[in-house]
């Protein structure tokens, strides 16, 4: 559609061979919030970047110069160093929760749906008592339970998104086995498990993908209010809600090391949430044909 | 009598999932190693023979059913315990909070509803209009900004570089920033329900009887999507408390997140563990209570 709009601006008529496919605008625009999001992590694995630990107490909330890209912050750390140390421990805390989520909510999911009976019933109360229970209270008991880490961060976020593959894991499993080729593949006299390894569970991967798409980006945001919050993985590594806490008492010296871990993180999830929005609309094609 | 049974139904279910969550917080909390004895040992100097009165009176000297037992009690009778680091019933500093947090999440929430109603309503009344887009962008806008970093930048703008007004205690800038977030995620999914809702055949004979648009939207679509708008209250609400304590903590509002928050940091387990169940029992208290008003507006839920 925004080939042949420009092909028309410039009066030129269709051209006869097939048309370079170009990137559609919002994944262009979700592609570089993302890569803009991920260039300071990335320029962090240079050699020759400063500690993020290391202090400079002679040059405290020094806004951007040469030594310094992106200045320093209220302890006279480089802050463009700690935004790549940040960037470091939000993604794979991130994607470590997600993924966390789709094994807790799918596998035992999946386990209790086979089982059937009791067993399935007791999974999905106790994934009711999780969805009742907001992330940022879960997240709260892990930190006074575990303790500051990766581990119980992840934990938490897994915890808190694993009702939500557990219900896709459902509904996915109460259509397949209603539909008829599995009736008649169990007809055919293949036994459970073969039905589910064969029939189910391809079926699941689609939604279960869409859905982490979905997830990563909420994960992230999590994890950063979790930092935000001091629940976060330590109150000394540099993560993004972290250094908005940190810096968040010099905003009028040094504005640049609030903003800078802001942009960041909202690049981020605006670019992850564009993604995982086009692939929903993507998995979902009879919501895409009702829309305008 | 059918009412009946379904806000029974729901209150038996609600009162299930708080004994559950009760537990589940109690055993947690008690994997925690040390107790209220040994921190205030650690405090002061007790000697052994008053640590075990101590503990005996706390009812902390038996077995963990024991132990579930005094504190069940404790809190049937409105108990919660002492705070570790103020010596004040923790009753009283929750009784403290609590309007506070309520206050703010009341005036949020209805900020987040009346705005996304308004939204959802035009956009479906006017699809050519910007309204539609409007409500994509808020939606997106509620996935992606944080609320805390929202608030930060509102911090940044108002008070830095316009010098409006001090932010700190300051009420209308968090109440905004989280009624945006609530708007952003009701709108777009009472859009499409109000959309579905345009099809149906009830509609179509409104409309050929010549009723003004605003009068089929407000009296004939918008009663049809009222059952998924309060499921998606419930959701929403529960998911406000993680809103609301990062305002408090912010813009240093005095509520239950702050003081939660203080507790985590200075390892004050008896708050936790109030706060925590506080808070959870609101949660299913709402849960519970948009489920039966959902099931008392949709006829078909309860078939």
């Amino acid at each position: 559609m925004d080939g042949a709009a420009s092909a028309a601006a410039a009066g030129a008529p269709v051209p006869a061979k097939p048309v370079r496919r170009r990137l559609p605008p919002r994944l262009a625009a979700a592609l570089l919030l993302v890569g803009l999001a991920l260039l300071p992590g990335l320029v962090g694995l240079l050699p020759g970047m400063p500690d993020p630990m290391e202090q400079d107490l002679l040059a405290l909330n020094m806004p951007p110069d040469a030594a310094h890209p992106l200045g320093t912050d209220h302890l006279g750390r480089d802050v463009l160093a700690r935004l790549a140390a940040g960037t470091w421990l939000t993604l794979p805390t991130g994607i470590g929760g997600t993924l966390l989520a789709a094994g807790l909510g799918a596998g035992i999911g999946m386990l209790a749906l086979t089982l059937g009976g009791v067993v399935a019933g007791a999974a999905y109360a106790a994934f009711d008592l999780l969805r009742v229970l907001p992330g940022t209270l879960l997240a709260l008991l892990t930190a006074v339970v575990l303790g500051n880490g990766v581990w119980p961060v992840t934990l938490a976020l897994g915890l808190a998104y694993a009702p939500l593959f557990a219900e896709v894991v459902r509904t996915a499993h109460a259509r397949e086995m209603a539909s008829d080729y599995v009736a008649a593949a169990r007809v055919f006299g293949l036994g459970r498990l073969a039905v589910l390894w064969r029939h189910v569970l391809p079926n699941l991967l689609g939604p279960l993908i869409t859905l982490s798409a979905i997830v990563l980006p909420r994960c992230i945001v999590t994890e950063s209010v979790l930092s935000f919050l001091g629940l976060g993985v330590s109150p000394e590594r540099p993560s993004w809600g972290r250094m908005i806490a940190d810096a968040s008492g010099f905003v009028e010296d040094a504005p640049h090391a609030v903003l800078a871990p802001m942009l960041a993180l909202s690049a981020l999830t605006l670019g992850l949430s564009l993604l995982g929005e086009m692939a929903r609309r993507r998995a979902d094609p009879l919501r895409r044909e009702g829309r305008p | 009598m059918k009412g009946v049974l379904v806000i029974g139904g729901a209150l038996l279910r609600a009162v299930g999932l708080v004994a559950a969550i009760a537990i589940v917080v109690f055993l947690l909390l008690r994997t925690v190693p040390g107790d209220v004895v040994d921190v205030m040992a650690a405090q002061g100097d007790l000697n052994a023979a008053q640590q075990a009165a101590l503990r005996a009176e706390l009812g902390l000297d038996g077995g963990l059913l024991h132990q579930f037992g005094h504190w069940a009690a404790a809190l049937s009778s409105g108990q919660l315990g002492q705070s570790l680091r103020f010596g004040r019933p923790v009753a009283e500093m929750v009784a403290t909070a609590l309007p506070v947090t309520l206050g703010f999440a009341a005036m949020a929430f209805a900020l987040g509803l009346v705005l996304a109603m308004a939204l959802a309503i035009g956009a479906v009344l006017l699809p050519r209009s910007m309204l539609p887009g409007l409500v994509e962008a808020i939606n997106l806008w509620s996935i992606a900004m944080p609320t805390f970093v929202a608030g930060m930048g509102a911090i940044l703008v108002f008070s830095l570089w316009l010098g409006w007004l001090p932010v700190i205690g300051n009420l209308p800038v968090p109440v905004v920033i989280l009624g945006l977030d609530i708007a952003g995620q009701l709108a777009k999914p009472l859009l499409e329900e109000l959309r579905e809702a345009m099809a149906a055949p009830h509609v179509r004979t409104a409309r050929a009887k010549g009723l003004h648009p605003v009068r089929i939207a407000l009296a004939h679509v918008l009663p049809a999507a009222l059952p998924v708008l309060l499921a998606l209250s419930s959701v929403t609400l529960a998911g406000l408390i993680g809103g609301t304590m990062t305002m408090e903590a912010l813009f240093g509002l005095p509520g239950l997140g702050s003081l939660v928050l203080n507790a985590v940091h200075g390892r004050d387990l008896p708050v936790v563990q109030a706060v925590v169940l506080v808070l959870a029992v609101g949660v299913v208290a709402i849960n519970a209570g948009a489920d039966a008003l959902r099931r008392l507006a949709d006829p078909r839920l309860t078939s």
